[in-house]
């Protein structure tokens, strides 16, 4: 289910003053629609929590228009908030409740009947194999449980947009399926999920739509297939070397970069089979211990635009 | 599993949400909670009992002033130190943050610290004018406006308090609350007669909110010994209005 967009942001520019100011965000296109999940990748100080922080009033933009459903965000601040829900970034501490009462309690102050709130607390917890822990202390909860508490507080009653910030970290990979069958379940259920995240392979398999964020702008927009589309004419291999022995590429082999024990190369697909006898030739020589051949990936399309995150920035505090 | 739409808002909505998040905070607080009644407690009795070691036996009128001080200090110490640190805390933890994407009016989130924290302190303020009775032998007159006169001196000392916090950087508001204790227990005239300061200082108080505070508090405890000068009134509502609406605006204010 597709349809009308819940959220449109408009060359959005935010820039902190400061001794070093920082151009967080520096004309910034966007839309989720909703029954849609639109990641949102980059790396950090890319301008995401920023991002976030204009949608629901927390930081005013300098220029540009965030429009959710309808409702101009940056005049209405308390009308987008009722429409909006977010887990932050940082775990919300909760030390004193019990997962299942945070939950709750977040359920009522969005303006839930005590009843519906407990029932969908409940299936939440059961959803997300939290029952263990539902009624623990939150002070003696690890970081996974206390990270998936965290997207229930968020989503026990949702709103017209859910924004999800870094939500798998610290969360084991069954639980992390969960989770992604809940988002998946809200979007059906006709609300837009925007994902931040910097981890491009889990995005690259829940996602709808993708926008590769990088100082502040919207460098590609797409479906991942359409991101990709670009290298389909590629493909990448992996080659684990022999220490010691430097790889003797392939003439077709470009773009060839080494790490330890292990190297890439992008080569043309039509090459294809040429470049696997080589490989295979190679490593019965002993010169190679193992090679792979594997279509280009969404994280090979997010490094050529964005480059490799050796210019991490700090994160900017949003006030 | 259907997922859940948030009602239309309506009317009582920012009653019913201060409620809650009262109700989050002294949650998070439970565990600590007997504690920090005991310390108000403590503190407000110790406050009338070394009064009593530093005068000695006193005048009826010095009395009287010692008894109904303490338990203005307990008030004003809750607004611009227990609400200061609590949120200090809050935004040093990051939790204030994400509560203040919630669609909630902004000056819940001061009412409802201030609920809490008048809960906290209603005890400690209770015990404090009874030790008072007792080790100073005064006849209290409470007048009928007493109780919502100690809600507007705790109201104006936490949205000050408020206001502090959300403007300052944390560690600072945290610091200047230690400070302000000490101003408020001994260079300020709540629990002996203005005369004594030196005449910048008495000139000052006329215009902060600590004395009228004091004058509140002992006109409603001994209506028939003091008065509560007009003019007083004026200054301490003019401090709550420009505080609160200061505490609102800090709430509000987008970075």
């Amino acid at each position: 289910m597709t349809g009308q967009d819940v959220l449109t942001v408009r060359g959005l520019r935010k820039r902190y003053r400061g001794r070093r100011g920082v151009q967080a965000n520096d004309g910034i296109d966007l839309d989720v629609a909703a029954g849609q999940v639109v990641g949102l990748l980059g790396h950090n100080g890319a301008g995401k929590t920023t991002l976030v922080h204009q949608v629901v009033g927390l930081v005013r933009p300098d220029s540009g228009s965030i429009t959710v459903t309808g409702v101009d965000a940056v005049a209405h601040p308390e009308h987008a908030r009722r429409l909006v829900s977010i887990q932050a970034q940082a775990n919300v501490p909760i030390s004193g409740l019990t997962p299942r009462r945070a939950i709750e309690l977040v359920g009522r102050i969005r303006g839930a009947a005590p009843a519906d709130v407990r029932r969908r607390a409940t299936d939440l917890l059961d959803a997300l194999d939290l029952g263990a822990w539902a009624d623990t202390p939150a002070e003696k909860v690890s970081g996974g449980v206390a990270r998936l508490t965290a997207f229930a507080m968020t989503t026990v009653v949702p709103g017209r947009l859910v924004v999800l910030d870094e939500l798998t970290n610290d969360v084991d990979p069954v639980r992390r399926r969960l989770l992604w069958q809940q988002i998946r379940g809200l979007a059906d259920a006709g609300h837009g999920v925007l994902l931040v995240t910097h981890n491009v392979r889990e995005a690259e398999r829940v996602v709808d739509h993708l926008a590769i964020l990088d100082r502040g702008v919207v460098r590609a927009a797409d479906t991942p297939a359409g991101l990709t589309a670009r290298l389909r004419g590629s493909l990448t291999l992996e080659v684990d070397t022999v220490p010691g022995v430097p790889v003797r590429w392939h003439p077709a082999a470009r773009d060839a970069a080494a790490g330890h024990l292990r190297a890439t190369a992008t080569v043309p697909s039509d090459a294809a089979a040429e470049v696997v006898r080589w490989a295979q030739d190679e490593v019965e020589a002993g010169r190679l211990e193992r090679y792979a051949l594997t279509p280009a990936s969404l994280e090979d399309v997010y490094v050529q635009l964005v480059g490799e995150p050796a210019d991490v920035t700090e994160e900017v505090p949003a006030a | 599993m259907t997922t859940l739409t948030a009602p239309a808002p309506t009317r009582t909505d920012g009653l019913r949400q201060t409620l809650l998040l009262a109700q989050w905070q002294l949650r998070r607080q439970s565990q600590y909670l007997p504690l920090m009644v005991v310390v108000q407690v403590f503190m407000a009795v110790a406050t009338v009992v070394g009064y009593g070691l530093l005068v000695g036996d006193p005048d009826p009128v010095t009395a009287l002033f010692l008894a109904t001080g303490a338990p203005t200090i307990t008030l004003i110490t809750v607004g611009l130190v227990m609400v200061p640190q609590m949120v200090g805390q809050s935004r040093i933890e990051g939790s204030l943050d994400w509560m203040r994407t919630l669609p909630v009016p902004r000056i819940a989130f001061l009412l409802s610290d201030l609920l809490v924290w008048t809960l906290i302190a209603l005890p400690g303020m209770a015990l404090g004018v009874l030790a008072g009775v007792l080790r100073f032998d005064v006849d209290l007159s409470i007048a009928p406006w007493f109780l919502p006169a100690t809600l507007l001196v705790s109201l104006t000392a936490a949205a000050v308090g408020y206001a502090m916090a959300t403007v300052l950087p944390p560690q600072l508001a945290m610091l200047l609350t230690q400070a302000l204790v000490f101003i408020v227990l001994l260079f300020s005239p709540v629990s002996y007669p203005a005369e004594r300061m030196p005449a910048w200082l008495q000139t000052a108080h006329e215009w902060l909110p600590i004395e009228p505070m004091a004058q509140l508090v002992r006109a409603g405890l001994a209506q028939q010994t003091f008065a509560m000068p007009a003019r007083s009134l004026v200054v301490l509502v003019t401090w709550a209005v420009v505080a609160l609406a200061g505490a609102a605006v800090a709430l509000r204010r987008r970075a």
